[in-house]
């Protein structure tokens, strides 16, 4: 019942979950942004989503220096059921609305800024 | 968000998931059942059971010098439907099953046991104590 066990444990840290949660309003999502919404370090964001990847919850696109990730939950699945669930919780948590807040002036704001490009100018 | 990651960590090991599944299958179990079920130290067994009693995940009753634990998910709780999930996951595992049946070994060998007796005397009691209707 190991495999069972390390599925549970994806969603078992913070950092994962807000990861996860934020994946889940948006196609697909930069290093960079995750970095700047959840205010943590590169190395600790590349090793969450490393550890996701893994387990098979993401995919992941590289763009130059950045790396894109996307869900990649089968609909059904009990990763998606679990997903869901989790959603279900957050959605009326003030604290899931303000990370999504973040999240759209973060893109918003980038937007601007790379005036078209189609390269991610994080920094 | 610190609280609903803590939730999902409450199935994240191994024993808790294994002490979770053996009560969904059950309406109460006996720390000295799990210690048998799953081979596992008193102290092991009472730690994992008081981290669920935490988070809300079972309810206690203390009997003589043991303790027995049930679970208390609401209908519809997130506790409920992660639950769900588990026991669906669960259900065609093989590993799972044998401690399901293991769990009945046990249950059932224990019928002529010092706990089992206190069991029963105790539903007796409680027997007695229902107003007649």
């Amino acid at each position: 019942m190991k495999a069972e066990t390390e599925f549970f444990k994806s969603l078992s840290d913070e950092t994962r979950l807000k990861m996860l949660w934020l994946l889940m309003a948006k196609e697909e999502i930069c290093v960079c942004d995750i970095m700047a919404v959840l205010d943590i370090t590169q190395s600790k964001a590349s090793r969450h989503l490393r550890y996701l990847y893994r387990l098979g919850w993401v995919t992941d696109r590289r763009e130059a220096v950045w790396v894109n990730y996307r869900l990649s939950v089968a609909p059904g699945s009990p990763e998606d059921r679990q997903l869901k669930l989790m959603a279900d919780i957050l959605s009326s948590r003030p604290e899931a609305q303000a990370l999504k807040a973040r999240l759209e002036q973060r893109l918003a704001a980038k937007g601007q800024s790379r005036e078209g490009a189609a390269v991610c100018r994080c920094f | 968000m610190r609280k609903e990651a803590r939730f999902f960590k409450s199935l994240a090991d191994e024993t808790r998931l294994k002490i979770l599944w053996l009560l969904s299958g059950t309406e109460e179990l006996c720390v000295c059942d799990v210690i048998d079920v799953l081979g596992i130290t008193q102290s092991k067994a009472s730690r994992h059971l008081r981290y669920l009693y935490h988070l809300g995940w079972v309810t206690d009753r203390r009997d003589g010098l043991w303790m027995n634990y049930r679970l208390c998910v609401p209908p519809g709780s997130p506790g409920e439907k992660l639950l769900k999930l588990l026991k669906e996951m669960l259900a065609s595992q093989p590993e799972a099953q044998a401690l399901r049946k293991q769990l009945a070994r046990c249950l059932e060998t224990k019928q002529h046991t010092e706990c089992a007796r206190r069991r029963k005397s105790s539903q007796k009691m409680s027997l007695q104590e229902l107003p007649e209707t």
